[in-house]
C-alpha cells in the first residue's frame, strides 16, 4: 500500500513544475527612487497596500536603542491631513484593518481593504511619509505603550526572550543582532525629541523603501495614483550602512537565561548561520524541516515520540540579513535533564553531518515545501508581504517564484556539507533556559 | 535665457498640474462599492445524518476538509480533559496501518492531519487529496486506542499543564472561564494535574464510542477539487460510520453576581495584570439585538478603533491593547472587556474599563461612531470574501443555528438597520455592569492596597478558581537583617557615619501654606538631644516646644505647659540631631511593596519608619498618636534629599494632619552653626 503512494509521489514529482503558482507582477522605479511593485489579482474585491523601509533595530546607534520599533508606533497615530489619533478611526469607517511590523532589518506598513478605497490607502501611506506627526505627546504616550507591549509579550510570557531573541546577545558579540529588537527602556526614556525626529529623517525616505499594491484594481489608473500620491515626496541622501563583521565562534559557550514565567526548562542550541540571501540559508530550512517538522522528523519521533525525553522539540532558522540565527531546542519531559536532550540532539545533528540522507527523507522534504508554498500564496496580503521581502531583503523580487525551484535543486551532500560548517559544535552557544526559581 | 524661462514655465505649470490632482488635505472618496458574489457550498447528505459541504475553489492546488460534530457540550467532572484525550489518541495508529507508518506518510505528502475530541482536520496539495482524507477517515474511526500510546500521552498533558503554571495568561484564561461559567458548566470545567490523573485509557474509549458519531456531523471540503469525484468518495469511506445514542445533556445555569465585584487570583511572578470584566449573556445570531450587540461591541472595545483602545492605551498608555468582546452561542457566552497591564495602574485601568462600560450603557454613542463600526463590518464582511472557507463557514452557520437560508444575503441589511437607541439597548442589556466580575490576575502584594480604594469587594481566589484567603502583602526579611543595618545603610546614604557623627547641631527653617496662611517653621537641634521648634506666622511666633535635655515646655497662645514625664523620657530618648540613630533600637518589622518599590518598615516605640531598599533613604514615618476619637495616624513624608556639608537632608517634608496636608518646603538647613545654648531655655 505504502509502496504505491511512494510510486506515484515520484512520477508526480515531475510534473510539479507545470503544477505549481507563479505570481504574476510588475516593477518599476518612480522618479524619487521609490520602487513599486504591482500585483493584480481581480478574483476577489480586496486590496492591500504594503510599504516596506529598509530599516531595523540593527541601524540604531549605542544607547539610542529602540527607534525603528518606536516608529511603527509613532506612524500609525496621525500626519499633518490625518489629525492625531483619527488614523484607525479612517481606516475602519472604509472597512479597513492594518498593522505594522519591525524586525532586525525593516519595518513594513500594510492596510487592506474593499477594493473601491485604494485611492485612499494610498494617500494614508504617503502622508504616513510625509507628514508624520511627531511631537512630545506622541511620544510619550507611545513610550508607555511601547513598555506595556514588551511587559507584555517579553516579560510576562512564557519562553519570551527565546520567541524574541532577548538571547542573540549570547551570539553577536559585535554585530547590532545581539541587541533588543524592542530596544533598551532606559534608552527609549533618555531619548530626546529631536533624537527621534533625526532617526526619522535618517531613514524614512522614498529611495529607502518599497510599495507593494496587490489585489483587485486596475493597473493604469493604479500607476498614475502611485507617482500622484508619492513621486512628489522629495528623496534624500541614504545613509552609509555600516556593515559589521561579527567573528566566527572557535569555542562553544554555555550560559544560563533565567524566565519567571515558565516551570519546564529549555535547552537551546544557537547557531550563527549565513544571511538570508545565501543558498545555505535555504540548505539550513531544509535540515529544520528534516529534524522536526512533523511526526515522522527525526527528532520529533526520537524525543517526543519514542524515547520520551522531550515534551516538544524544535529547529529554525531566524533569516536575517547580515547573519541568520539557527535555534535547535527541546523542552524536558519529568525527569530528564537537559544534559540528556543535548547528547540526543548531538547524536542527530552528527547523523546530518556523517551520513547523506535517503531518497525518500529527500522527497518528503519537497512536498513540505511545494505545500507550504502553494498555501503561503494563498491571500493577497500574504503576496504582498512576500514581494516586499523578496525585493528588500533577498534583494530579488522574483525569489517568490524561484525559491521553491531552488529548494528543489538542493542535494543530499549539500544538507550534510551545511550540517558540518554550521552545526559544528564549536560554533554554537548553549542556553540553559532555566525557571527563575532555580536562580541561586 | 530664453531656455530658462521656459523651464521655468514648465515647472510651474507641472507643479499647478500635480496640486491640481492630488489635494493631500482632502481625504479621498470612495470610489464605487465592489460587487460582492456570495457563493454557495453544494450540499449532499448520508443516511447516518452526516451532512456534506463542497466548496469547489481551483485558484490553488490544494484541498482542506473539516470535519465537525456538533454535539451539546458535555461535562467531565472529576474526569475534566478526557475529552482532549479522544482527539489526542486519534491518529495514534488504526487497525490497518501503524502510529509510525501513518506519522510517516502524511509527513511524507506533506500535509497535515489533526484531530480533536469532536473534530478532525486536513489539508493538503491536491494530488495527494485523495489519499489525505483516507488517511484521515481510517484514523477516525478504527482507532486502536494503545496503552502506551495513553501512557505517553498523559504524561505529556500533565507536563503541559505544569509548565503553565507560571504564564500568567494562561491562568488567567482559565480561571476567567472558571469563575464567569461556574466549575459545573462544561464552559468553565477546569483540567487540572488532577483530574488528568483520573483517566483511564476505558474513558477514552468510552467517550469516543458515546460522542464521535456521525448524528450531528458535518464534512466541509473546500478546494481544488471536483464535486463529483468527492462525493463518490465521501460515500464510500463514511457511510458505514454507525449512528449512536446521544443521551441529551441537561447544563447548569449560569450565573452573574448580585453586584459588581472583584475577584482576585494572586501569581507572585506577574509583572502585569490581566484585568477582565465579565459577564455572561445570553445572546443567539438570531436574535432581534444581535446586529446591535455587534456594534456596541465594536464601538466599546473592538479593535484600535474602540473606546477602550483609545482611552487605555492611546490616551493613557496603561496597555499595548484593550478590548472587549461578545459572544453568541446556543448554550451559553459572555460578554469581556479586558487588558493587560502593568502592576502599578490595575486600579486606574478598572475605573477606566467600567467608566467606558458604564457610558456606552447611559449615554447613546454618537452617530459617527456608529457609521464607523458599521463600516468595519462592511469591510471585514467583503474581505471575507477572499478566503474559500467563508462560504462554507456561512453555509454551517446557517445549519448548526437553524438560521434562515438568506441569513447572510440580509446580514449587511441588518447590520446598515442598527439605530442609536439599538445600541444602547442592546448596552444595557448585555454588558452588565451592576453585575459583572472583575477578574484580576496579577501580583497581590504590588496592586492590592490601591485596589481596595475601589468601591468593589474583593474576593479572592487560587489558580483553579477556588475561594481562598487574601495573599501576604509583605516580603520575607532576608536572614541577619536587622533595624541596626537598615539604619547603618541609611546613615551610609545620606554621607556617611563620619560625617553624619560630625553633625554636632542642625538649624532648619522651612515654609508652608496653611489654609493660605504661610507659615515658618524654625527647628534647631543639638547633641545630643536638645531640641527647639518655633512656628511663626508674619515674623509672630504662634507656638515653640522646647526641651534642654532634661525638661521642656511647650508654649501656645500665650500659654506655657510643662513637658510630662512621658514626653521628657521620650525626648531623652533621641541620640543626636539625626534622629534615626535612634531607631537602631526599634525592630524590623517587614518589607513593603508601595507602588512599585519596595520598603524596610522599622517599627520604633509607636512609629514606623519606612526606608527605600534601593536608596537606602528614609521616606516615611508613621506615628500613632491618642486623639480625641481613639488612635490616629500621623504620617510624615520625606523628598527631595539635598547635601549640606557632607550629610543629606530632606528639602521636602509633608505631614498630614487629619484631612490637612501641609507640605514643608525647607529654605536653609545650617550645620553646626546658627545654634546656641540660648535656644533651649
Amino acid at each position: 500500500m505504502k509502496k504505491s503512494i511512494l510510486l506515484i509521489a515520484s512520477v508526480f514529482m515531475f510534473s510539479f513544475s507545470t503544477n505549481a503558482q507563479k505570481v504574476e507582477f510588475e516593477e518599476y522605479d518612480l522618479d524619487n527612487g521609490m520602487h513599486v511593485i504591482l500585483h493584480q489579482d481581480n478574483s476577489a474585491p480586496v486590496i492591500t497596500v504594503e510599504v516596506m523601509y529598509e530599516v531595523g533595530s540593527k541601524d540604531e546607534e549605542d544607547g539610542k536603542t529602540g527607534m525603528a520599533h518606536f516608529y511603527e508606533h509613532l506612524l500609525s497615530t496621525g500626519t499633518k491631513n490625518i489629525p492625531r489619533g483619527k488614523w484607525s478611526e479612517i481606516q475602519s469607517a472604509r472597512g479597513g484593518s492594518g498593522n505594522a511590523s519591525t524586525s532586525w532589518d525593516r519595518t513594513n506598513y500594510y492596510q487592506s481593504y474593499p477594493s473601491n478605497e485604494l485611492k485612499l490607502a494610498l494617500w494614508m501611506e504617503s502622508e504616513r511619509l510625509l507628514h508624520p506627526i511627531i511631537d512630545q505627546k506622541a511620544v510619550d504616550t507611545q513610550n508607555e505603550v511601547v513598555k506595556e507591549e514588551k511587559r507584555q509579550r517579553m516579560d510576562n510570557a512564557p519562553y519570551g526572550k527565546i520567541q524574541y531573541g532577548m538571547v542573540y546577545k549570547h551570539l553577536f558579540d559585535k554585530h547590532n543582532y545581539g541587541r533588543s529588537l524592542i530596544g533598551f527602556i532606559e534608552d527609549l526614556d533618555n531619548a530626546k525629541l529631536d533624537e527621534f525626529k533625526a532617526f526619522y529623517d535618517k531613514w524614512y525616505m522614498p529611495n529607502n523603501a518599497v510599495l507593494v499594491v496587490a489585489g483587485d484594481f486596475e493597473k493604469e489608473e493604479t500607476k498614475s495614483l502611485i507617482k500622484d500620491y508619492f513621486e512628489p515626496i522629495p528623496s534624500r541622501t541614504l545613509p552609509n550602512r555600516v556593515q559589521i563583521s561579527e567573528p566566527e565562534r572557535l569555542e562553544q559557550k554555555r550560559v544560563k537565561e533565567y524566565d519567571a514565567n515558565i516551570q519546564l526548562p529549555m535547552i537551546v542550541l544557537m547557531h550563527k548561520t549565513p544571511s538570508m540571501r545565501e543558498r545555505d540559508a535555504k540548505v539550513l530550512d531544509v535540515i529544520s524541516t528534516i529534524l522536526s517538522d512533523g511526526k515522522s522528523s527525526r527528532l520529533q519521533k526520537k524525543m517526543v515520540e519514542d524515547k520520551k525525553k522531550a515534551l516538544g522539540v524544535f529547529s529554525f532558522g531566524r533569516p536575517l540579513m547580515d547573519y541568520s540565527v539557527y535555534t535547535i531546542g527541546a523542552i524536558p519531559l519529568g525527569e530528564n535533564s537537559l544534559d540528556d536532550l543535548i547528547t540526543e540532539m548531538d547524536e542527530e545533528i552528527v547523523k546530518l553531518q556523517t551520513t547523506l540522507i535517503s531518497d525518500e527523507d529527500l522527497q518528503k522534504v519537497r512536498n513540505k515545501f511545494e505545500n507550504r508554498f502553494v498555501s503561503s500564496n494563498s491571500n493577497i496580503q500574504g503576496i504582498a508581504s512576500s514581494l516586499a521581502s523578496n525585493y528588500m531583503l533577498m534583494g530579488d523580487t522574483n525569489r517568490i517564484n524561484t525559491e521553491l525551484e531552488l529548494v528543489m535543486s538542493i542535494t543530499k551532500e549539500e544538507i550534510r556539507e551545511a550540517a558540518k560548517k554550521y552545526l559544528a559544535k564549536n560554533r554554537r552557544v548553549v542556553i540553559d533556559y532555566l525557571p527563575e526559581s532555580q536562580k541561586k | 535665457m530664453n531656455t530658462k524661462i521656459y523651464t521655468i514655465i514648465t515647472f510651474l505649470i507641472f507643479s499647478l498640474s500635480v496640486s491640481a490632482q492630488v489635494d493631500r488635505t482632502k481625504m479621498p472618496v470612495s470610489g464605487p462599492a465592489p460587487k460582492i458574489n456570495l457563493g454557495t457550498p453544494k450540499k449532499f447528505k448520508l443516511k447516518n445524518g452526516l451532512q456534506i459541504l463542497v466548496v469547489e475553489n481551483h485558484k490553488l492546488p490544494r484541498v482542506s476538509v473539516t470535519l465537525n460534530i456538533d454535539n451539546p457540550p458535555m461535562a467531565q467532572g472529576e474526569k475534566s480533559g478526557v475529552e482532549s484525550f479522544v482527539g489526542g489518541m486519534l491518529g495514534t495508529g488504526s487497525t490497518t496501518i501503524s502510529k509510525e507508518a501513518f506519522d510517516k506518510e502524511v509527513d511524507f505528502l506533506g500535509a497535515n492531519i489533526s484531530f480533536g475530541s469532536e473534530n478532525a482536520f486536513a489539508s493538503s496539495l491536491s494530488r495527494y487529496f485523495p489519499r489525505v482524507l483516507e488517511l484521515m477517515a481510517d484514523a477516525a474511526f478504527n482507532p486502536v486506542f494503545d496503552q502506551k500510546e495513553f501512557d505517553k500521552l498523559k504524561k505529556q498533558t500533565i507536563e503541559a499543564i505544569k509548565s503553565n503554571g507560571k504564564s500568567v495568561a494562561a491562568i488567567a484564561g482559565q480561571v476567567n472561564r472558571a469563575l464567569s461559567y461556574g466549575k459545573e458548566h462544561p464552559y468553565g470545567e477546569m483540567t487540572t494535574e488532577k483530574t488528568v490523573k483520573n483517566v483511564t485509557l476505558e474513558d477514552v474509549k468510552n467517550l469516543y464510542n458515546k460522542t464521535f458519531k456521525p448524528n450531528n456531523a458535518y464534512l466541509v471540503v473546500i478546494g481544488d477539487v471536483n464535486y463529483k469525484d468527492v462525493k463518490k468518495q465521501v460515500k464510500k469511506l463514511f457511510s458505514k460510520w454507525e449512528k449512536g445514542n446521544l443521551i441529551p445533556q441537561k447544563l447548569p445555569l449560569v450565573k452573574n453576581p448580585t453586584t459588581t465585584e472583584i475577584n482576585f487570583i494572586n501569581v507572585s511572578n506577574a509583572v502585569q495584570s490581566e484585568v477582565s470584566v465579565v459577564n455572561t449573556v445570553t445572546l443567539k445570531r438570531d436574535d432581534k439585538d444581535y446586529y446591535a450587540t455587534l456594534l456596541a461591541n465594536q464601538i466599546l472595545g473592538g479593535g484600535s478603533t474602540g473606546r477602550l483602545f483609545k482611552n487605555l492605551r492611546e490616551d493613557k498608555g496603561y496597555t499595548y491593547g484593550a478590548y472587549s468582546r461578545i459572544g453568541a452561542s446556543r448554550y451559553a457566552s459572555r460578554f469581556t472587556a479586558s487588558a493587560s497591564v502593568r502592576n502599578r495602574v490595575t486600579d486606574s485601568a478598572v475605573v477606566e474599563t467600567m467608566k467606558e462600560i458604564n457610558k456606552i450603557r447611559y449615554q447613546k454613542v454618537t452617530q459617527v461612531e456608529l457609521d464607523i463600526a458599521k463600516a468595519k463590518y462592511l469591510g471585514n464582511f467583503v474581505k471575507a470574501i477572499e478566503r474559500p472557507s467563508t462560504i462554507a463557514n456561512y453555509a454551517l452557520n446557517i445549519l448548526i443555528n437553524d438560521l434562515p437560508k438568506d441569513y447572510y444575503e440580509n446580514y449587511l441589511a441588518n447590520i446598515n438597520a442598527v439605530t442609536l437607541e439599538d445600541v444602547q439597548n442592546a448596552a444595557i442589556k448585555h454588558f452588565k455592569a451592576d453585575n459583572a466580575r472583575i477578574i484580576i490576575t496579577g501580583k497581590g502584594i504590588d496592586v492590592l492596597n490601591n485596589l481596595e480604594k475601589t468601591d468593589y469587594v474583593i474576593k479572592y481566589f487560587d489558580k483553579e478558581g477556588n475561594p481562598t484567603e487574601k495573599p501576604e502583602m509583605t516580603l520575607p526579611i532576608p536572614n541577619g537583617m536587622t533595624a541596626a543595618n537598615v539604619i547603618d545603610q541609611y546613615i551610609e546614604a545620606i554621607g556617611g557615619r563620619e560625617n553624619v557623627m560630625n553633625v554636632k547641631t542642625v538649624m532648619m527653617v522651612a515654609n508652608a501654606t496653611i489654609q493660605g496662611t504661610p507659615i515658618v517653621l524654625t527647628n534647631k537641634k543639638a547633641a545630643p538631644n536638645k531640641t527647639s521648634q518655633i512656628i511663626s506666622v508674619m515674623g509672630n511666633t504662634m507656638s515653640k516646644t522646647v526641651f534642654d535635655g532634661e525638661s521642656g515646655y511647650q508654649e501656645a497662645r500665650g500659654q506655657k505647659m510643662k513637658m510630662q514625664a512621658e514626653q521628657i523620657k521620650e525626648a531623652k530618648s533621641a541620640i543626636g540631631p539625626i534622629a534615626d540613630i535612634t531607631y537602631k533600637n526599634g525592630k524590623l518589622d517587614r518589607i513593603e511593596p508601595i507602588d512599585g518599590k519596595n520598603y524596610y518598615v522599622i517599627i520604633y516605640d509607636k512609629t514606623e519608619i519606612f526606608y527605600d531598599i534601593k536608596t537606602g533613604l528614609k521616606t516615611k514615618e508613621i506615628k500613632t498618636a491618642k486623639g480625641p476619637n481613639g488612635n490616629v495616624e500621623i504620617p510624615t513624608t520625606f523628598e527631595d534629599y539635598k547635601m549640606i556639608s557632607g550629610v543629606s537632608f530632606p528639602f521636602k517634608i509633608g505631614q498630614k494632619m487629619g484631612p490637612m496636608d501641609i507640605e514643608f518646603v525647607v529654605q536653609e538647613i545650617k550645620i553646626n552653626e546658627g545654634v546656641t545654648e540660648e535656644d533651649f531655655k
